[in-house]
């Protein structure tokens, strides 16, 4: 039959062939490297100062908290869901490590609290979604609008201040001329990408974004995988109040948190996730959200209007997504 | 002269040629079958026709005019209508709809003009002897009927070729024939139909004449008349392939699954049956008979059914398939594409799906190890891929199936169920599917299959039971069944109590 000749012929693959498929993979696979890429050059020729250091590391500064945000939303839309709740649920698990920290008087008490809050509600969500068998978007909508709700009820409606002044040391303090939230954000998408790509959950994940049916009658346990999604989700949420209520020692119960939901699923959009899970790469969200701190970066050296900014970055992600749809 | 002819088409896709100098030629109102195993070519040649893909080089002729398909548009003004397995219709939409859909009729201000559009859809279903209301939803209605409202719609265009693409595969018997009746009243009125089936003894009843592909080679073209089946399959896959009884001789009086009184409201009732080691057992019927539901159940993916499952003696209570699995059950579903694949995913990671905990050093997935694995099943089991590396979907059905099988190989259950195994495979594939079935009886597995075609009950299995509406109502010792015997009972014309032991 023919099949001896098709092999023959994959050895023999001429090296610009093998170029071009290299060429095809990276731009099918990692199209938003590309994007980044470009969106680099133009930045540094519109602004000279873009390419400074400082201005680099704040542009990664400055999207720590959403890209940890960012790397849960991956893991839950590459199981085919969504959770809105992640910037109520910041806020909420914002004003619990404050009120740990004011209660204890210990750092490792607050730690501890966020550490557990973000999971648990996490936990919430995927019950709701995988033993009640309700739509992620319904359910976490619900989560979105239940934990602001919360939060603003024990602040009383506004802001909390910690008492104990070494907690702004966490995000305050850098290790050589590195921010320590920039050097968590790095630290967080290696694991969660050696999580995806190396081990039995991420392939679970990607299996049951696929096809759920599949996955479950491939004896994969769905219903227990999707509360270990949602809580992975919220422990990134848990870090990254940590960083968002340690810059100020304060977290606002009603402005914190406020369209993070947004930013994150754009992230990961821009990243190549597919929006139904099952194809995507962690790596992308990490370019994704970089390619969206620089177009804030660029926006506010070049005085564009703050009320002229979400057109932008609205123009920008359909844009992304647009170039993402010739797979 | 041929209403079609399609001449020294060339194809190849990355350049790997697909279609080498194929000649078709169609005559009108005749039934020309298409034959090939999967990977022959056929699809490719129907989508060239079609205007999906655009040949190397060759002409297409319609009527002794040579045309362009550029696209499905193009082709179907040329008369040619593709109805392809997966059938298209809008389950939300109504009959009237779903056969204007895309040219719906309008009055003068942009109003639809749903008289007329029912009007027109009725007289066409009338002419076919169907009688469905044209304001009937689509999603109540059967597959016949939904294959029916396929082939109006082609009439609807006035389409005087249509291409069948293995149409009967979700039928029953009855169901067939009336396909087939319709389809030789086609042929009266002058319509050509292009078929393409892997049931060769229903291409023999229905077609005039055929196209055997090969490899992307024509092989053979010429009436059906006088041809026998196995001489057609031995055109297919270049040597002669047996019809005879495969059997196993391993199985022993060890009873390894035993099910008694299982009910589930509304699916099947009271059944019970027992399994032994190194046994093959048959499950048939017709489409909606409850077997699929039983077995469903019996792996953990229905819950709330009753009565008692032991597996080697032992009670299990199995509530999800990953308790099955612990409890030695293995699950090859139907509808490999819905319920098996996972498409996003590569061949390997297919493979290894469910038994990870296989390849894993400390706590991470040792690729190497998956990869070794894989290449065993791909040499014991001889299964056709190029790169181990690429997406599942881009193997053929046969393969995909192959790689199914050694996803349950690796697992190692004492019990395999497989679910209509050789659903959209082609002959060659089918026997070696066959022999590894065997082969897992010889090394002392219980295996059950559950098929609609009676002749693979016949060719693998030490015992069948027949299923009609929930209830087993007949059981056969393998070398005793006969395909009338089956046929009688799964129509419930017949039925027996069944004494289980």
């Amino acid at each position: 039959m023919g099949e001896p000749k098709i092999n023959d012929q994959h050895i023999e693959e001429s090296q610009p062939n093998r170029f071009k498929r290299f060429m095809k993979w990276l731009w099918t696979d990692y199209s938003v490297i590309i994007a980044f890429l470009i969106m680099f050059v133009v930045a540094a020729f519109m602004s000279p100062r873009f390419l400074e250091l400082g201005n680099l590391l704040n542009i990664v500064m400055q999207v720590s908290i959403i890209g940890i945000i960012a790397l849960g939303m991956t893991v839950i839309m590459l199981s085919g869901g969504l959770d809105l709740s992640v910037g109520s649920v910041l806020a909420l698990v914002g004003v619990l490590t404050i009120m740990a920290l004011n209660a204890t008087g210990s750092i490792t008490m607050a730690l501890l609290a966020a550490l557990l809050a973000g999971p648990m509600v996490g936990l919430l969500n995927g019950l709701m979604i995988a033993k009640g068998r309700i739509a992620s978007f319904i359910a976490t909508l619900g989560m979105m609008a239940g934990a602001r709700s919360i939060a603003l009820y024990l602040a009383d409606g506004g802001s909390m201040s910690g008492e104990v002044m070494a907690f702004a040391n966490i995000s305050n303090s850098d290790l050589g001329m590195i921010d320590v939230p920039i050097i968590i954000f790095i630290v967080m998408t290696a694991l969660v990408y050696i999580l995806m790509h190396k081990t039995r959950f991420g392939r679970y994940v990607y299996a049951i974004g696929s096809n759920e049916k599949s996955a479950r009658l491939s004896a994969i346990n769905v219903e227990k995988m999707k509360l270990a999604i949602y809580s992975l989700g919220g422990l990134m949420v848990s870090v990254a109040a940590i960083i968002e209520t340690s810059r100020l020692n304060s977290i606002s119960s009603s402005s914190s948190g406020q369209l993070y939901e947004l930013d994150a699923i754009a992230a990961v959009i821009i990243g190549g996730t597919r929006m139904t899970g099952g194809r995507g790469k962690v790596i992308g969200t990490f370019f994704g959200v970089l390619i969206l701190g620089i177009l804030n970066n660029m926006m506010n050296l070049m005085n564009v209007s703050p009320h002229l900014q979400g057109f932008v970055k609205g123009l920008i992600i359909i844009i992304a997504v647009v170039f993402q749809k010739r797979e | 002269m041929a209403l079609l002819e399609m001449q020294n088409i060339n194809k190849s896709f990355n350049q790997v040629p697909v279609l080498h100098d194929v000649h078709l030629e169609v005559d009108q109102g005749e039934i020309h079958a298409l034959l090939g195993e999967n990977g022959a070519g056929k699809s490719t040649l129907m989508n060239i026709l079609g205007g999906i893909h655009q040949p190397d080089s060759g002409t297409i002729k319609v009527n002794g005019q040579s045309v362009q398909m550029t696209t499905p548009k193009v082709s179907q003004h040329h008369g040619i209508s593709f109805i392809h397995q997966e059938l298209n219709l809008v389950s939300d939409l109504k009959v009237y709809e779903n056969m204007f859909l895309g040219q719906e009729l309008r009055k003068p201000y942009g109003f639809l003009d749903v008289k007329e559009m029912c009007r027109q859809t009725e007289e066409i279903l009338t002419k076919l002897g169907v009688h469905i209301d044209p304001q009937a939803e689509v999603r109540d209605l059967g597959t016949s009927y939904k294959q029916m409202i396929e082939i109006s719609r082609a009439l609807l265009h006035k389409s005087n070729i249509i291409i069948m693409d293995e149409p009967t595969t979700a039928l029953s018997d009855s169901e067939v024939e009336r396909l087939f009746e319709l389809m030789r009243q086609l042929k009266q009125d002058g319509i050509s139909i292009i078929y393409i089936s892997h049931k060769l003894k229903e291409v023999k009843s229905i077609c005039d004449r055929m196209t055997v592909l090969r490899d992307g080679y024509v092989v053979h073209t010429g009436p059906l008349e006088g041809q026998s089946l196995d001489q057609i399959t031995t055109y297919m896959v270049g040597k002669s392939v047996s019809e005879d009884r495969l059997v196993s001789h391993a199985h022993t009086d060890e009873v390894v699954l035993s099910v008694d009184h299982l009910t589930l409201e509304g699916f099947y009732h009271d059944v019970s049956f027992r399994i032994k080691r190194g046994e093959i057992v048959g499950f048939t019927g017709l489409a909606g008979d409850g077997r699929t539901e039983l077995f469903e159940s019996l792996f953990g993916y229905r819950q709330n059914f009753q009565g008692d499952v032991q597996i080697n003696g032992q009670s299990v209570h199995l509530n999800h398939p990953k308790k099955a699995v612990r409890a030695g059950l293995g699950y090859v579903p139907k509808d490999r594409k819905e319920n098996a694949i996972i498409q996003d995913m590569d061949v390997v990671q297919n493979m290894s799906i469910s038994s990870l905990g296989h390849f894993e050093k400390n706590g991470f997935i040792n690729h190497k190890i998956e990869h070794k694995t894989f290449m065993n099943y791909k040499d014991q089991l001889n299964i056709k891929a190029n790169n181990p590396k690429e997406n599942i979907d881009k193997l053929s059905g046969g393969n995909q199936q192959k790689v199914m099988i050694a996803r349950w190989l690796e697992l190692n259950t004492d019990i395999i169920i497989f679910d209509n195994p050789t659903q959209g495979i082609d002959v060659g594939a089918k026997q070696e599917i066959y022999q590894h079935i065997i082969q897992l009886a010889e090394q002392g597995k219980a295996v059950i299959i559950l098929s609609s075609e009676a002749p693979e009950m016949m060719k693998v299995c030490h015992h069948v039971y027949v299923m009609y509406q929930g209830e087993i109502v007949g059981s056969f010792d393998g070398s005793e069944a006969t395909e009338d015997n089956i046929l009688s009972y799964a129509t419930g014309s017949k039925k027996e109590a069944v004494s289980v032991g």
